[in-house]
């Protein structure tokens, strides 16, 4: 039974050294008004393309876009809403990585969907399996400000309803994994109840699509077994960051599915391969190999491009040496 | 007891370090990247950059100059270039379409020559005013920088804390009389503000020099008054782009250091109105006496355009003449 192989999201955007730098110039060029928008949706068409090719070739299973066309994870879907403005940088939790925090200045509405093309994109680029990522509504929620709903509650509520709509949307554009982020619920526990009750809006909108939700940056010890309320199909563990997960990872219920990041999306030293197997035999023994992916520990963009490629490799090839 | 040894009554003019580069560095940079041109055709244009960042300093009488940093690129790769120990790795996006070549840990860190002080040297020759010696911290060099090497985070800390001590001794013995430290990661991670400060102690303690640390972007709610404890005699930090909330922090706990009061937002096109920024300042002056504080922008001004980093710090010198009057 062969392990299956994913990612968490992002990947890194600049080429090979040497290689022109294609996005950014782009980006340059239309900010001077030599270029339109539609070259630049070229650009990171192509680039999705490329990250997609390098996923394929390292081996990966379920595959995403890397994020190809968004500077965080955020923006895209603020931009897109009814209700938010996009505020300043802050730090992405304790990356040397920054994004831009919306603010909800007006009641939070459906502008349509966010993120539905790039998958639609994605999906046209390959015949692996493409995972839609959102952001969790607790996490949208903490990681804005809220200066129209007043209370954390209907603020988190709202986000959800809008995510809602865009779960159905990719469901329907053929996602084969909805992915809901919720990094931030790592260090709010008391969210928990509310998170039931956010993300069972949005998963009562996904028919078949198996859904995952994700957490990183950190161990899920503060949530505990109460984080197998949540109503989804699976739920992903940063098993670098938090190495206290592996307790928790044995406890996931039999119906669910469990995704482990087991290589280190967030420093350049390449793990051994020999040593990721032991891992992934230890996880296989501990959940069943049929419940478990592996994956990095967090998206990959905080690595230059050559080496999280190479560990997209690593981990496949010893993903690979489990299964045989 | 203080060592600042300025004239006036406080509220010192300065800057938190870089500057932007005008577009005939900017080019030979790349040209030189690409081999084109000499290490002497650049350096030549560094000094050029320099000079004249220098001159504008000394236009608005700016109390303590900086060189702007024109010779460097990066804050931490800047350093990690001189470093035995330290290697220049790929590129890593910071924001959008910004990103930078974040360093690798590959053996231990050590200091072979002084990185920094011949560039002091040079712009304190250019000025009557003090020029600040710039260096970045050993927290921050660290946690923006990949280890492969060290086996603890606090390992790798030390040893940069070490060597940036070493460099600051030079600056002194140069006769730099303000140096800052900055460490903009000071405030990432709560459990690790101990390490902050014992790292930093390993840097001023053998110090005479008036110390000053920069630090941006984080949880400031969590990080004060904790902050305090870092062994530096001025603190440097963003009010405007946090429209002054920080201040409301120091009725419950008092700021009990020297502060850079930045009131410029260095993430924007717009030059903020002379009597905009007054009035930031008269509000800081509500909590720290004005001979406790500097007047800076928020943050480096790397980022913006020449004219707009000029404009900003015109306006911050006409702000602070004007508040100077009230005093």
């Amino acid at each position: 039974m062969s392990i299956t192989t994913t990612v968490i999201g992002s990947y890194p955007k600049p080429p090979a050294e040497g290689e022109t730098f294609t996005v950014r110039k782009t980006l340059h060029a239309l900010e001077k008004g030599d270029v339109t928008v539609t070259d630049l949706h070229a650009a990171q068409n192509d680039l999705a393309r490329q990250i997609i090719g390098e996923q394929e070739q390292a081996g990966i299973d379920i595959v995403t876009d890397g994020h190809a066309r968004w500077d965080d994870i955020l923006t895209p879907f603020a931009r897109q809403w009814n209700g938010f403005e996009i505020g300043g940088l802050l730090r992405w939790f304790d990356n040397n990585v920054y994004y831009r925090r919306p603010v909800a200045t007006s009641a939070i509405g459906w502008g349509g969907p966010a993120s539905v093309d790039a998958l639609k994109f994605a999906k046209s680029a390959t015949d692996r399996k493409v995972k839609a990522v959102i952001p969790g509504p607790v996490t949208f929620a903490r990681l804005s400000v809220d200066e129209h709903y007043g209370d954390h509650q209907s603020f988190v509520i709202a986000i959800a309803e809008v995510l809602a709509q865009e779960a159905f949307e990719l469901e329907a554009a053929g996602a084969d994994v909805i992915q809901i982020d919720e990094p931030a619920l790592l260090d709010a526990p008391e969210d928990l109840a509310l998170a039931k009750t956010a993300i069972q809006r949005i998963t009562s909108e996904i028919k078949n699509t198996p859904t995952i939700l994700a957490t990183y940056f950190g161990d899920a010890k503060r949530l505990g077994t109460e984080l197998f309320d949540l109503p989804v199909d699976g739920f992903g563990f940063d098993l670098v960051s938090g190495p206290e997960n592996a307790n928790l990872i044995g406890q996931v219920p039999q119906d669910r599915t469990v995704q482990v990041g087991v290589v280190d999306a967030r420093n350049t030293k390449l793990e051994d391969v020999d040593k990721l197997a032991t891992t992934i035999q230890q996880l296989a023994e501990q959940v069943g190999a049929e419940r478990l992916s592996v994956a990095p520990s967090s998206g990959l963009e905080f690595l230059p491009r050559e080496k999280a490629q190479a560990k997209l490799q690593r981990l496949a090839e010893a993903a690979k040496k489990v299964g045989e | 007891m203080s060592k600042v040894d300025l004239p006036g009554p406080g509220l010192w003019t300065t800057s938190v370090g870089s500057f932007p580069k005008p577009e005939y560095l900017t080019k030979a940079r790349s040209q030189f990247a690409r081999k084109e041109i000499s290490r002497e055709d650049l350096t030549q244009l560094e000094e050029k950059a320099t000079r004249e960042w220098i001159e504008f300093q000394n236009s608005i009488d700016t109390d303590v100059v900086v060189d702007g940093e024109q010779y460097r690129g990066d804050m931490v790769a800047y350093f990690a270039e001189e470093l035995p120990g330290l290697e220049i790795g790929g590129l890593v996006r910071s924001y959008g379409n910004r990103y930078y070549r974040k360093p690798i840990a590959t053996g231990p860190i050590g200091r072979d020559h002084p990185v920094t002080v011949d560039w002091w040297k040079f712009a304190q020759g250019l000025t009557d005013a003090p020029v600040k010696g710039m260096l970045t911290g050993p927290y921050t060099i660290c946690d923006w920088s990949f280890n492969e090497y060290y086996d603890t985070r606090r390992d790798f800390v030390l040893d940069l804390a070490k060597v940036i001590r070493d460099e600051a001794l030079d600056l002194e013995k140069a006769g730099a009389k303000y140096i800052q430290i900055d460490e903009p990661a000071a405030s990432t991670r709560m459990d690790e503000l101990d390490l902050v400060i014992e790292a930093m102690n390993i840097v001023t303690e053998p110090l005479s020099a008036h110390t000053i640390t920069h630090i941006c972007y984080g949880d400031f709610h969590r990080a004060y008054p904790k902050m305090l404890d870092i062994p530096v005699d001025q603190i440097d930090l963003e009010f405007a782009n946090s429209e002054y909330s920080l201040l409301d922090e120091f009725s419950a706990d008092p700021f009990t250091k020297h502060i850079g009061l930045g009131i410029s937002d260095v993430h924007t096109h717009t030059i903020e109105p002379v009597e905009e920024m007054a009035e930031g300042i008269r509000k800081a002056l509500k909590f720290i006496p004005p001979e406790h504080i500097f007047v800076d922008p928020d943050c480096g001004l790397k980022t913006r355009t020449v004219e707009e980093a000029q404009e900003k710090l015109s306006n911050i010198k006409k702000a602070v003449d004007i508040v100077r009057a009230e005093l």
